[in-house]
This record gives C-alpha cells, sequence and structure tokens, in this order.
C-alpha cells in the first residue's frame, strides 16, 4: 500500500539552489532545489554522499548555506540556529544513537523539552508517553538500558514533545527489526496524517516509500528526481536509483 | 593499628584534596574536551589572591569568597575565552601545549611579578588533635574531609538534580544530541569552566595551609591531579575522587613505612601500573569519553 500523493498540499519547506558542505573544500549539497509540503512524508534518497544527510543537517542551522536560500513557510531560514528553529517548529532526530545513556528516560524527556515553559513540560511528557505505553513503563529506567526499539521511539518522542509542525528524521530504521521499523514508520505516517510535515532521510527504501508522499532522489547533492512514492515503488530501476547511476527523466 | 588509622585518615584528607583538582581536570575533559596542565597553577593563584585579600583586611571566609568570584572570572571565563575557544578547534594537542606554556607563565610571572618566597597561610580549622582507637586524629584533616566532602556532594547533586546540571551531563555525553535539543551548549561548557575555578579556589584554601603559598606549588598538585583522574578514569567524576583519594592515602602508607624519598613517586608508580595494566581506569568505561 503506497500513500497517493496529497493534492494542493503547501510546501512548508522549500530549498533554492542551496550550496552547502562540511568546509570550503568539501561541497556536498551543489545548488540542491526541492520543496516538502504540509502534511507529507517527502522520503529522500540516493547513494552515499549524495547529500541527503547533509540537507537536513543544513535545513535544522548544523551547517550554513554558502547560497541559495531555504524557507520555512515562506520566510527565510537560512542563518537560524537549532534552537530558533525549535521554537519555530521545527525539530530533528538525527541517525544513530542520540540518547543519554546515564540519564534516566524520563530525564532524556525532560532534555527534550528544555526550550519549553516548565509549567507546560509534565503535561507534554505525559502526552508523549501516552503515545509510547513501553517508554511508560520504563519512564525511571537508564536510557542505556533500553533495547534499540525503545530507543529509538524514545529519540521519536523526545522530538514530539515539542509538537513540531516539521519532523526531520535520518534512517529511523537503522539497526530495529522489520517489525520495528513498521511500527516508526506507521507513526510517522500518522503524524502526517496529523498535519505534520515529515522530512525524511532513510535507506530502507521499499519500506519507506510505502508510507511516503512522495520521494526526491539526490546524486551528486542535487535533486534528479521528485517523483510520487507509489510511482517509485514500480519502478523496475528503482534499486539502481537508490544505490546510485545515471536517473533517468521520470515518465510523463 | 592506631598508626595506620592516622596514616589513612591523614592521607584520605590530603587525597580529597587531590580528587577536587582532578575533579576539575575531568569535568572540563568531559564537557569541552580541554585537558588543563595548568591546572596546579590554578590552584596556586587563588592561594595568593586569598592572600592578597587577607592583607587587605579580609578575614579568611570574605576572602575565600572573594576569591571564587575573581577566580570564575579570571581562570573561568578568561580561560576559556582568551586559550580554549581560539584552540579547541584544532585538536587536543595544540591546547595541551598552550596549557603547558600557561602553567610556566603564571609560575613565572608569580615568581618574577609577587615573590619567590613561601607563604604562610591560616588554615580555616582548629589546631589540635584528638584521640580514637589508638590513633589521634587532627582537626585540620577532619575539617578537610569534610568540607571537601561537602563540595563533592554539592556538586553531585547540581549535577543529577537540577535540570541545568543534568543539561551539562548532557552535553558532555552527546554534545551533538544536546545541540539538536535546543541546549545551550556554549553555556553548559561555560558553567563547567566557572566550576573548575571554584574547586581550583576549594582546593587552594585545603591546601596551602600545609604547602604554604609559592609560585611553585603547583607543581605538585598538579601532576597529581592528572595523575588521580586517569587512575581514577578520565570519563568518570566518580573515578577523580577514587584516583586522588588512593594516591594520598597511599603516599601516607609508603612515606612512613617505607621511606619518605619515595613518597612522591607514589602516584606516578600508581599511574604507570594503572595505564598498563587497565588503561581506561579503576573506573572508567572504554566506550564513553564523559560525564
Amino acid at each position: 500500500m503506497a500513500i497517493d500523493e496529497a493534492r494542493g498540499a503547501q510546501p512548508m519547506i522549500v530549498f533554492e539552489n542551496v550550496v552547502a558542505g562540511y568546509s570550503p573544500s568539501l561541497t556536498i549539497l551543489n545548488g540542491t532545489t526541492f520543496d516538502a509540503r504540509a502534511g507529507e512524508i517527502t522520503l529522500l534518497i540516493g547513494p552515499n554522499g549524495a547529500g541527503k544527510s547533509t540537507v537536513l543537517k543544513t535545513l535544522f542551522g548544523i551547517l550554513t548555506p554558502r547560497s541559495g536560500e531555504i524557507r520555512f513557510e515562506s520566510r527565510r531560514i537560512n542563518a537560524r540556529t537549532p534552537r530558533e528553529l525549535l521554537a519555530d517548529g521545527i525539530a530533528f532526530v538525527p541517525q544513530g544513537r542520540n540518547l543519554f545513556g546515564s540519564l534516566s528516560v524520563r530525564h532524556n524527556l525532560e532534555l527534550g523539552g528544555i526550550t519549553l515553559p516548565r509549567a507546560d513540560l509534565a503535561a507534554r511528557i505525559d502526552e508523549v508517553l501516552a503515545r509510547f505505553p513501553r517508554i511508560r513503563e520504563r519512564i525511571d529506567n537508564q536510557a542505556s538500558t533500553l533495547s534499540g526499539g525503545e530507543q529509538k521511539q524514545l529519540e521519536i518522542g523526545r522530538a514530539l514533545l515539542l509538537r513540531p509542525r516539521v519532523l526531520l528524521i535520518d534512517e529511523p530504521s537503522i539497526g530495529l527489526s522489520p517489525k520495528l521499523v513498521q511500527d516508526v514508520m506507521t507513526l510517522l505516517r500518522a503524524l502526517a496524517d496529523a498535519g505534520t510535515t515529515v522530512l525524511m532521510v532513510e535507506q530502507n527504501v521499499r519500506t519507506a516509500l510505502k508510507y511516503a508522499n512522495r520521494a526526491l532522489v539526490l546524486e551528486m547533492g542535487r535533486l534528479a528526481l521528485d517523483r510520487p512514492a507509489a510511482e517509485l515503488l514500480d519502478d523496475a530501476d528503482l534499486n539502481r536509483l537508490f544505490l546510485g547511476g545515471h536517473v533517468k527523466a521520470p515518465a510523463a | 593499628m592506631g598508626e595506620l588509622l592516622q596514616l589513612i585518615v591523614s592521607g584520605t584528607a590530603a587525597g580529597a584534596i587531590y580528587a577536587l583538582a582532578a575533579l576539575g581536570f575531568t569535568l572540563l575533559w568531559q564537557a569541552s574536551g580541554t585537558i588543563n596542565f595548568a591546572q596546579g597553577e590554578f590552584v596556586m593563584v587563588p592561594a595568593f589572591i586569598m592572600l592578597f585579600c587577607m592583607s587587605a583586611g579580609a578575614p579568611l571566609w570574605l576572602a575565600f569568597l572573594a576569591t571564587c568570584v575573581i577566580a570564575m572570572l579570571l581562570l573561568g571565563v578568561l580561560f576559556k575565552r582568551i586559550v580554549v575557544d581560539p584552540l579547541i578547534r584544532h585538536g587536543v594537542i595544540p591546547l595541551v601545549i598552550a596549557s603547558l606554556g600557561l602553567s610556566i607563565g603564571l609560575k613565572q610571572l608569580m615568581r618574577a611579578g609577587y615573590s619567590a618566597q613561601a607563604f604562610p597561610f591560616p588554615s580555616p580549622f582548629p589546631s589540635g588533635h584528638f584521640a580514637i582507637a589508638g590513633a589521634a586524629i587532627s582537626y585540620a584533616d577532619v575539617g578537610t574531609l569534610l568540607f571537601a566532602a561537602i563540595i563533592v556532594l554539592g556538586l553531585q547533586a547540581f549535577l543529577e538534580r537540577t535540570v541545568t546540571g543534568r543539561a551539562m551531563q548532557a552535553v558532555a555525553q552527546n554534545t551533538d544530541a544536546a545541540r539538536v535539543l535546543g541546549i545551550d551548549v556554549r553555556r553548559m561548557v561555560l558553567y563547567t569552566f566557572l566550576i573548575n575555578a571554584v574547586l581550583a579556589v576549594v582546593a587552594a584554601l585545603l591546601v596551602t595551609p600545609a604547602y604554604l603559598a609559592k609560585f611553585d606549588m603547583g607543581d605538585s598538585i598538579g601532576p597529581k591531579a592528572f595523575f588521580a583522574a586517569i587512575i581514577g578514569g578520565f570519563n568518570q567524576t566518580r573515578g577523580a575522587l577514587l584516583g586522588g583519594v588512593l594516591i594520598g592515602v597511599l603516599e601516607n602508607v609508603v612515606g612512613f613505612y617505607v621511606s619518605p624519598a619515595y613518597k612522591e613517586g607514589v602516584a606516578l608508580i600508581l599511574f604507570l601500573v594503572v595505564i598498563l595494566v587497565r588503561p581506561e581506569g579503576l573506573l572508567g568505561k572504554a566506550e564513553e569519553r564523559k560525564v
């Protein structure tokens, strides 16, 4: 089951000719242009080094674009810090382990809401725990004692504390069993259906395409293809697109 | 038996002072990747600032509080802004060299700019001893232990029971993840430098009555703090405490039962044994870098 492209959805995030990288001699994004629409899951795919994770880091203010423009709801957000972007309603779940292992689950959640007013925090934590019953059961355990799946749930839950309007998520399926991957994807789908804009990088392309609205294929830091996820899922050349190589023009 | 008890108590008191300096060492490393080889001079400078305040008529407690504020500025904010911030992006080695240079610079500045003499320093605790199980325990040792314990427990409570303390731990464990959550990483790192400065002032208050205030007093406490941090485990604050106390007690025991001539070598030998047998330190964890 693939998700049909939502018609008429408004662009929440716009990348326009963005050039960015990790140093002046290491440019990853070479004039990247795309948009991510409200209430959709936009999937970024492409071979290693194509710039997928760099897009998320640049959008979230971890890297500064050297040229081009990034817009959120039509406002330019090029020079904003992660803290400012969180306040704007953009949250990021990076790749890998991002918990503070020696702190309890509760304290990890509490730090996820460090930018919120103290009075709102307890209610927000309860809201997140209602969504993740397994995390609620382990609320006083050290985060390092959680299983891989529980840790990923906690990371996503921590990002949801801020009720983000845009959720950036990098490789959520890494280290998870197929069942847990499905659970995470179902959760992201539910978030998108509730109006959250999800921009996801995922290597587990076939599974992710089933839940996404659109797929953007990046090659060498440029957008090579922008197609509805359902169409791409049926593309016989999907493996080649994912692993790299020249991208054919989309069928009319 | 009484002798041994006496050696253990006074060794633990001396070790508690090393532990305070070692704790600062460990916190700086965990939060910001800074290795500060001027830590001994960070104890020497406050000793002279306290002396200066007392010579201006301030009582010891007021001199201590004023020095905490001055040290936070000089050894906390200025050290971070002038030495650490410009160099840290180039890696650990330039910072190690800079802190070694700072150590020599501060020492020579004090010698040439003020005095090469040793100055007596008043003890914050009453003089005298009391007897327990045949051992003569000094009030100064008990006072030192209690004061150091209060500071360490207070610091632990701050780190574990306040949101700011936990945010500091978060920065130390995973700086990138902390930044993504909106934690003010620069501020948390600055707090660590301020805490290190206060720990250095406390160490100065406790150690100087015995060492006397002298430009080279950091030559002994600086390396011992470093060894204590490594022995206990550079990525564990509790390790710094254990390392400091171990050094203090063993120094006393070796100095009494073997020869006082070997006392100063104890920390180095213990350090060598630990890095050969258990490089991550007694309480350290191989996979973690920080608090």
